[in-house]
């Protein structure tokens, strides 16, 4: 359980196995997906691994089987998708599969080029049909100096335009388009077929240069009709010759695809898995007899005995007479972060990612971030009727699939469409309009004549009327059970009174929110035996922003509770800077008696906190730092009584064998002194400040959910209620039109709109706000091999 | 042309412009050069491409790795990018885009004309022009007899047509005359390019101009060198110097005099920039006056990235493509030859 607050506990584990049985072990290993290899030949670079030779033969094949999967999708043939047989890839699959792949690609290749030089061969044959099929119209006389034969359409009015540059006009030119013929879906070019008269042989040498320029196919054309006529019938049947082996060669090569492609998604997978497999060989250190390889591996300690099961599973496999040897190592080394997910957590754990990767072993913010999140959303989003929409969607997304990120993050969009529907309630606020279930607590009445002041005329006479909670049975004395009284929705001062509430209610949410924050600190103190921090960190902290900002929001509950008549009840905002000033000599700034002493005390206590913030850490530091260079002085260290800690860092170099020495450690001290002042002053100054601006940066909350509750309003009075207060026949035609409009406007304005915005702000929140109190966010991802994974990035 | 430019800038160029600057994020830097310059074989180079912006470009298709396949390869590259940015661009992008290519036009026209000359196959010519400079009329350019037929018949209806007024002559083509027409298209279009920058103003005039003076002059450098010991007068080769350039006009008239590669050289040291250049290189770097002047222009070029609402970052984007190609193949070169003491003479861009 302890997990699900802070990252996996990691261990760096050792693994000897042997050269035969690693392929096994490392496919077992990645169907698991619980191990994260370190690089252990860093400063080789990729050409000059191990394993190169076969990362790129699994390249290689990869290249193939796109290119299978080219000529397969290209003639429509559908691929199957599912596979069900996990077959282990063995090294010698290697070879068994480049072999075949050779062969494939090979016979495709040759089917291909004999398809082409066929296809060429007919559309010359084609080509040449035309030609004597227009000659004979083209033919005005009896004339042998021609140059005929076909030419890209497009090209042709270039081609045309140079002739007539280069002759003048000596010379007749007919053209024709060759109509695309039946089965022609394999030449879609479009092309001209002509034929030019000339004098003179020497310019039908230069336009056959033209037209080896211009790529234009030249044909010989016999003179006389009656040897046109016998190349056609030859041409004819030599092009139903064609027809009839291209048909063959076109089914023989739909038989062979059709082959390949029942295979494609298994190979595929194979290639793939094998490629990893020899990529992670490629990390790990080989010993100089070939037979054992070396790994070093990330994983959780809690998982250590699935890893070596399947371990032992893979060496079983290969056949290995040894197991293979799982040896845990200590290290200083820093492990990688590693937060298990589920379906559900998983968005909000990208949300916190998206930040930063947590360090190690720190409090992880997600789990309360799963709460806190959507709840700060529906702070600004409060509206139960968009909240119901919300919810709505985010259920129908499995079914909908509307976009891959959004159904990600579903989970996230329901709780936030959930959260908003209870903020909602408390708002009292749906589409703008409020629910009175509870029957308010106001009543109008008690106001007339025989217990009040009002008579008919009155009510004739203002334009607003007030009601007074003073007279008997106005108020009934007992708040509405759940949320705002729906009375104030006609109010005419609703506005300045939920401002009022709304601004408080930011106010005292987010300091709750940071002092949660806080005190996460303190739980990430404990666990990383830092107490010195406890006292010159924590402490100070909580004791100024509870002296400042808890005191604040005791006024504003002190106010609440206590009844006082509004047009003598203090304001707080002024109360409040005066404290800040010792001015206490205004009048009405006074909400209970002991109320000088006890505020002076506290901004005195405040003031003080911050110099014990600021020297209290760096001049300990110093001290120690001081008492460090006494020990490295003497002759021999480690067993001098000067401070414990620095015994158990000496010892405990002397037991690792890579360790750094302590001048390694003072030399770093050293370096660092002037540094940690300048960080524990910029700390201070910004979490004091960051204590005031943070506080007003809450007040996001109010804006946001008054910005949202307004233009909802706006959009019911402007669009719907014009519709509703037209009392003829056409309302219900206007109404369904602007319906449209609202149902419209709403999703899209006030939904996603308003919902990103909402959105963005909680995130900032959460960011800034709450994650700097206590969230370092530096440390690296656990980036396991897994195949799973691979799948699913594909 | 709007009083302030840039505020509109990104209405029509404002996608590309960020386009531009993501690809040359992707442009190798040192330390990648540093690793493809260890590599043993041509695949040790594909394995270390493939972990740049260059991904699978190299691993498509089972052809034995050669270094032209490399260069055809990364020359496909940069073409698919540059027709991209063409497609998707509006004026005054697209006319900018234009005359980028009209450079390569060019150098395809003459190698067609010399090709021609040397009874070579038109068809096997063309797989050699550079993609960019592509046209359709291309292809006739062997049949040309003189330059006035050439451009009466094939090239007029070419964006080329433009430059070539001052080409004009009746004279028969020889490889000669194929140089010089290449030099003379070469200046009018620099010359036009030039306006055209100036005219756009803002900072596009800044960031080009001196792009371009360099250029010219790079040109009227290179021409006075080359013409040493050929049957090129100085009038003749006055005549082919752009005017664009920081030399114009004290310093063409200088260089059109000059007899002798020291004569150049004092041309050079009026000019603080190009001084540097033609200084003595420092002993042991075996740099050519051309890799010199390659390295100011990738200098200039990787200027260009720091201001904004300009085209010529487009300019200078292909241009530095265009230098990685030359060092990757420079490298792949030198690995295949077994000349690793060469192989750091890459010019390194960022």
């Amino acid at each position: 359980m302890d997990s699900f607050f802070r990252s996996e506990e990691m261990c760096l584990v050792q693994l000897f196995f042997q050269t035969e049985s690693a392929h096994n072990c490392i496919n077992e290993l990645g169907h698991l997906g619980l191990v994260q290899f370190k690089d252990l030949n860093p400063g080789t670079v990729a050409f000059q691994r191990r394993f190169v030779k076969e990362v790129k033969k699994c390249e290689e094949m990869e290249r193939i089987l796109r290119f299978l999967e080219n000529e397969v999708v290209k003639s429509n043939i559908p691929i199957p998708a599912d596979f069900t047989s996990e077959t282990i890839p063995v090294p010698r699959d290697v070879l068994d599969l480049e072999s075949r792949f050779d062969k494939l690609e090979q016979e495709l290749k040759e089917i291909n080029s004999n398809r082409d030089t066929l296809r060429q061969n007919f559309t010359q044959l084609m080509e040449i049909n035309h030609l004597l099929k227009v000659f004979d119209a083209f033919l005005f006389y009896p004339h042998d100096r021609f140059v005929a034969g076909v030419i890209k359409h497009e090209r042709f009015p270039a081609f045309e335009k140079i002739l007539w540059r280069l002759f003048h006009g000596n010379f007749v030119l007919r053209h024709a388009e060759i109509k695309p013929h039946e089965e022609e879906n394999m030449d879609p070019v479009k092309k001209d077929v002509f034929v030019v008269f000339v004098q003179g042989d020497q310019i039908r040498g230069k336009i056959r240069k033209l037209c080896d320029g211009f790529h234009a196919s030249m044909y010989p054309c016999p003179n006389n009709a009656y040897a046109r006529k016998e190349m056609r019938t030859n041409v004819n049947t030599r092009i139903e010759d064609l027809r009839l082996v291209l048909k063959r060669t076109e089914e023989f090569r739909e038989t062979t695809l059709t082959a390949a492609a029942a295979n494609l998604q298994e190979w595929a997978s194979k290639v793939k898995k094998m490629k990893a497999i020899y990529y992670t060989l490629n990390l790990c250190n080989i010993d100089i007899t070939q037979k054992l390889i070396v790994a070093e591996i990330w994983c959780p300690v809690s998982d250590l005995n699935s890893v070596h099961t399947a371990l032992i599973h893979g060496s079983e496999q290969s056949g290995s007479s040894l197991s293979p040897v799982v040896n845990r190592i200590q290290t200083q080394q820093t492990p990688p972060t590693f937060n298990r997910v589920t379906s559900f957590t998983s968005g909000f754990q990208s949300i916190i990612d998206a930040y930063g990767v947590g360090n190690y072993q720190e409090i992880n913010p997600a789990p309360y971030t799963m709460v806190t999140f959507p709840f700060l959303f529906a702070v600004m989003f409060g509206d139960c009727g968009h909240g119901l929409v919300m919810t709505l969607l985010a259920l129908c997304y499995p079914s909908l699939q509307l976009i891959d990120m959004l159904v990600d993050g579903r989970y996230i969009i329901f709780l936030m469409g959930l959260f908003s529907i209870y903020t909602g309630l408390i708002y009292n606020d749906c589409f703008s309009k409020s629910f009175n279930v509870f029957g308010s607590s106001w009543s109008v009445r008690p106001m007339f004549h025989p217990h009040g002041p009002w008579t008919n005329d009155t009510l004739h006479d203002s334009g607003h009327l007030h009601l007074d909670p003073l007279v008997s049975g106005v108020y009934s004395g007992n708040p509405y059970p759940f949320g705002v009284d729906p009375i104030w929705n006609i109010a005419s001062n609703k506005l300045s009174f939920l401002n009022s509430y709304k601004m408080k209610m930011s106010v005292i949410m987010g300091v709750a929110h940071m002092l949660f924050g806080v005190t996460l600190s303190l739980v990430n103190y404990i666990f990383f035996r830092n107490l010195k921090d406890v006292a010159l960190q924590f402490i100070p902290e909580v004791i100024f922003m509870l002296s400042l900002f808890g005191y604040l929001i005791f006024l504003i509950l002190y106010k609440w509770c206590v009844v006082m008549k509004s047009e003598s009840a203090p304001s707080i905002l002024l109360l409040f800077i005066n404290m800040m000033l010792f001015d206490y000599s205004s009048e009405g700034t006074v909400l209970y008696r002991t109320q000088k002493p006890v505020q002076i005390f506290l901004v005195v206590v405040a003031v003080l906190m911050v110099p014990w913030l600021l020297f209290a850490k760096p001049l300990l530091l110093y001290r120690k730092h001081k008492q460090l260079k006494l020990v490295n002085s003497l002759p021999f260290n480690g067993f001098f009584q000067v401070n414990s800690e620095i015994i158990y860092i000496t010892r405990h170099c002397n037991n690792l064998p890579n360790c750094r020495t302590s001048e390694s450690i003072l030399s770093d001290t050293e370096v660092s002194m002037a540094d940690i002042f300048v960080y524990q002053g910029i700390h201070t100054i910004e979490y004091c400040l960051g204590c005031i601006s943070n506080t007003a940066s809450y007040l996001r909350l109010w804006a946001l959910s008054l910005a949202h509750a307004e233009l909802s309003e706006v959009l019911w009075k402007m669009v719907l209620q014009v519709a509703l207060r037209v009392t003829s026949g056409m309302g219900s035609v206007l109404l369904a039109v602007t319906f449209a409009a609202f149902a419209v406007l709403t999703v899209t304005i006030l939904l996603v709109m308003e919902g990103l915005s909402a959105f963005l702000h909680a995130l900032r929140l959460h960011w800034v706000e709450f994650q700097n109190k206590f969230y370092k966010g530096s440390g690296y991802k656990f980036t396991p091999l897994s195949f799973d994974r691979m799948r699913d990035m594909q | 042309m709007s009083l302030y430019p840039e505020l509109s800038f990104n209405v029509d160029h404002g996608y590309l412009e960020g386009l531009v600057r993501g690809l040359k994020a992707g442009i190798l830097t040192r330390s990648d050069y540093h690793n493809l310059a260890q590599c043993d074989t041509l695949e040790d180079m594909k394995l270390h491409l493939q972990s740049t912006d260059y991904g699978s470009l190299l691993t498509a298709g089972n052809e034995d790795l050669t270094v032209s396949l490399i260069d055809h390869r990364l020359k496909e590259n940069i073409l698919t990018e540059f027709r991209c940015l063409r497609s998707h661009s509006l004026p005054p992008l697209s006319t900018f885009l234009d005359y980028i290519t009209y450079s390569y036009m060019i150098d395809n026209v003459v190698m067609l004309i010399t090709g021609a000359l040397k009874q070579r196959d038109v068809a096997e010519l063309l797989p050699r022009c550079h993609p960019l400079g592509m046209f359709d009329q291309m292809a006739a350019v062997g049949i040309a007899r003189t330059p006035a037929e050439l451009y009466s018949a094939i090239l007029v209806d070419t964006p080329l047509a433009l430059f070539f007024q001052d080409a004009v002559s009746e004279a028969n083509l020889d490889e000669m005359g194929a140089e010089i027409i290449r030099n003379k298209l070469y200046k009018a279009y620099l010359e036009a390019f030039y306006k055209f920058c100036q005219e756009s103003g803002g900072a596009t005039k800044n960031i080009m101009c001196p792009i371009l003076e360099f250029e010219a002059d790079r040109r009227a450098f290179i021409i006075t060198v080359n013409s040493f010991g050929t049957d090129l007068s100085g009038v003749g080769r006055s005549a082919l110097y752009p005017s664009c350039g920081r030399l114009y006009p004290e310093g063409l008239r200088l260089l059109a005099r000059a007899e002798d590669y020291e004569q150049v050289k004092a041309v050079a040291d009026y000019y603080p920039d190009y001084k540097l250049i033609f200084d003595e290189p420092e002993a042991g770097s075996s740099r050519t006056l051309e890799d010199r002047f390659f390295e100011r222009e990738v200098k200039l070029n990787t200027l260009a990235f720091l201001e904004q609402f300009h085209l010529g970052v487009f300019y200078s984007y292909l241009k530095l493509k265009e230098q990685e190609a030359r060092n990757i193949i420079w490298i792949a070169e030198c690995v295949t030859q077994r000349q690793k003491s060469k192989i750091d003479n890459y010019i390194p861009i960022f």
